[in-house]
């Protein structure tokens, strides 16, 4: 479902070159492939709201409601919720969804309590959750320091250590769930006042209710200390070209071990490369492309939204 | 019988009839065990499994073992944990390991088996609420969205308004009137639908709420100028209403003119030609009585600062019955729906929600409106249970002649 990152990257490069017109390097093809894929993706919820307003069919293919709900899917996850203390109704929202976790295996070395990493990148070490174990058994005993992990102790000689990367990538609450069956509502702190006083609106354990502030979520009623649940959307995760430079060549290969190809959907692929090349037409500073690819995308849009 | 399969029956007949429910241990050291009733198990205390508890006997089931499923069922009162499981409501018993072969049956005690009873021509307020989620909101629907908490509220209003003349909800007790004719009014009283007083054969017999007295709403204490006295506390002294005091120690057969052989020998009127025919014997000394008031039944009235209810002097140590509704939400066993009114709610909560919601165009809340006072005609029209058997069973007595 994806869209390799390969395809998108070469066709770039094909477009701009076309006429001499300049090069986009991997690393900035990288950093404007993920803008681009965040781009499109914040582009959905407008778009949503949008369609939400006009009267739907339930056509096939042509549901633009159902489309739009197919190019988020990909993002829709669940997970805990935990409380931020015993017994109590405030919980702190998951943080990574487990999508795309980077491992790194190294073996304890005698006296040696620094261990560099090659396999997680630093932007992976700066945007993740990093956890270590050590012969298996988690610990909390390290530290990053740029590039390296350092133990606070000198692990046995020949034990395994294992580093994971998960990225954060909590974007966008959903449902707050309540035991597996109970939706809880989202109301405002001035609402929970007079929702609280009524008799008739308090909230119960069958229709719990919650603030959510500070990116933690409080549930009422405060009997609520456990068993909650949330719906969320996960942010994209960055797109890597990743790349070999053959012995003796002075060019870039393809490399798709560690690569990560865009999460949208395929029928996105012209519209990822349209906003690419109008990123780099800022990049090589050629107002062509920019004006080409922009009356492209506009055109596009009038058209997907009309 | 049939089983339950799928539909909205999920009791089996023994849980229904017999509120039991029997579990056949078919792997060994089995601990867990999950009971389906409608009627959620619940537990005094988290102590209370021990019959020594307090608590226990606010216990709504009890717990049996047996190795042959039939007879031998021995009370099971060693440590166990009661949850509700995450997904349905279940309820789930952790007992000591079982061996194979064992039974193990919960018995619902007769109070939850009792209310159990005819529950399926109910709804649950829940049920509404979420029925009506589903099939009243969302996209392409009139009402695209709603505050959860709004549903509640308006369900929960039209309870109570439905309570008041188109639910079947009538309550019933049954005292005996005290020497200070003064009862409290029930708990859950919203308002009275009938006084009665029983007689040897348990008749009820009509009490009427009289016009002739009422109850004051403060009586404070005066001085010989007529002026309110005031306590240390800068508040008026309040005294006891005479009027209360005249109308409990009242003789009625002076409104009712019902005089009998003590009023009499009182002096209280005069036997005149010496009769004893007539209305109560006496003939001839019932001219101007007002047919209002001619009645032995007795009257009430109610004390709406004292809240209670005050019977006339001739009702002392009689039994009585007091019929009322209820606003339906006072107990969660009230708080249920009629299935023949559960259209009339969901059509009260989509009006509702709807004429208070700005911008809604007003043809949209008019339609609304009729279409609910249709669907509330109908429920009243449904609940009033007119039987033709019935109708023709009364004007059978068409024929008799009434004798005023």
């Amino acid at each position: 479902m994806a869209i390799n990152v390969d395809i998108v990257y070469k066709t770039v490069l094909l477009i701009l070159n076309k006429e001499q017109r300049g090069y986009m390097t991997p690393d900035e093809f990288n950093k404007i492939g993920t803008q681009v894929q965040l781009e499109i993706f914040n582009n959905y919820f407008d778009e949503l709201n949008q369609q939400l307003r006009i009267s739907d069919n339930d056509s096939e293919y042509g549901d633009r409601l159902k489309n739009i709900d197919e190019d988020i899917s990909v993002f829709k996850t669940i997970g805990s919720a935990t409380p931020i203390a015993a017994n109590s109704n405030t919980f702190n929202l998951p943080t990574t969804s487990g999508v795309a976790a980077t491992t790194q295996n190294f073996t304890g070395v005698a006296n040696q309590i620094s261990y560099p990493f090659t396999t997680i990148t630093s932007s992976q070490l700066n945007s993740s959750v990093i956890t270590v174990t050590i012969n298996g058994v988690s610990t909390a005993a390290f530290t990053i320091s740029g590039l390296n992990l350092v133990l606070d102790a000198v692990p046995a000689a020949g034990v395994g250590i294992v580093v994971t990367s998960t990225p954060e990538d909590f974007y966008m609450l959903g449902t707050v769930i309540y035991q597996d069956t109970q939706e809880a509502e989202r109301i405002q702190r001035n609402e929970l006042l007079y929702i609280n006083s009524s008799p008739l609106t308090r909230p119960t354990t069958t229709f719990p209710l919650y603030l959510y502030e500070n990116n933690q979520v409080t549930l009422y009623p405060t009997t609520i200390v456990n068993s909650v649940t949330v719906s969320y959307l996960r942010k994209p995760l960055d797109i890597i070209w990743n790349f070999t430079i053959p012995t003796g060549q002075n060019y870039y290969q393809y490399n798709p071990t560690n690569s990560v190809n865009f999460e949208l959907g395929k029928k996105e692929q012209t519209n990822v490369i349209l906003k690419v090349l109008l990123y780099a037409g800022v990049v090589v500073k050629d107002p062509t492309i920019i004006q080409v690819a922009a009356s492209q995308i506009q055109q596009e849009q009038n058209n997907s939204k009309s | 019988m049939s089983r339950p399969d799928g539909g909205l029956i999920t009791e089996n007949n023994l849980q229904y009839y017999a509120g039991a429910q029997i579990i056949y241990t078919s792997v060994n050291l089995t601990t867990n065990y999950t009971f389906t009733f409608n009627t959620q198990l619940s537990l005094g205390s988290s102590t209370s499994w021990n019959p020594a508890d307090p608590d226990y006997g606010l216990n709504n089931f009890l717990i049996y073992t047996s190795t042959n499923g039939i007879s031998n069922w021995i009370p099971y009162v060693a440590v166990f944990t009661l949850t509700t499981n995450l997904n349905n409501s279940d309820s789930v018993i952790a007992l000591a390991a079982q061996p194979l072969g064992i039974y193990v049956k919960v018995q619902l005690k007769a109070d939850a088996v009792a209310n159990n009873y005819g529950g399926y021509e109910y709804t649950s307020l829940n049920d509404v609420v979420y029925n009506f989620t589903v099939g009243y909101v969302g996209n392409q629907k009139i009402i695209s969205d709603v505050k959860r908490t709004d549903i509640i509220f308006h369900a929960k209003r039209g309870l109570q308004e439905f309570s008041f003349d188109t639910l079947r909800s009538v309550k019933a007790q049954e005292l005996s009137v005290p020497p200070s004719l003064s009862i409290t009014l029930p708990q859950d009283y919203v308002n009275y639908v009938k006084m009665s007083w029983i007689d040897a054969l348990g008749v009820k017999h009509t009490i009427y709420p009289t016009q002739l007295t009422s109850s004051p709403s403060a009586s404070p204490v005066q001085d010989r100028a007529g002026n309110i006295i005031q306590d240390n506390f800068s508040e008026n002294i309040e005294g006891t209403s005479q009027t209360n005091s005249r109308w409990q120690g009242a003789n009625t057969r002076l409104i009712t003119g019902a005089f009998n052989q003590q009023d009499l020998n009182d002096g209280l009127f005069m036997d005149w030609w010496g009769e004893n025919w007539g209305y109560n014997g006496y003939y001839g000394q019932r001219y101007g009585l007002d047919p209002v008031t001619t009645q032995t039944n007795g009257w009430f009235n109610i004390d709406e600062r004292q809240g209670t209810i005050n019977f006339s002097s001739d009702l002392t140590g009689k039994l009585v019955m007091i019929e009322y509704i209820s606003d339906g939400l006072a107990y969660d066993l009230d708080t249920k729906i009629p299935k023949m009114a559960e259209q009339a709610l969901y059509l009260y909560i989509a009006h509702a929600i709807l004429a208070t919601r700005s911008n809604v165009n007003e043809y949209v809340v008019n339609r609304f409106k009729k279409e609910k006072s249709a669907a509330l005609r109908n429920a009243k029209i449904r609940l009033s249970n007119v039987k033709l058997d019935e109708i023709v069973q009364v004007m059978r007595g068409k024929s008799k002649w009434i004798k005023s």
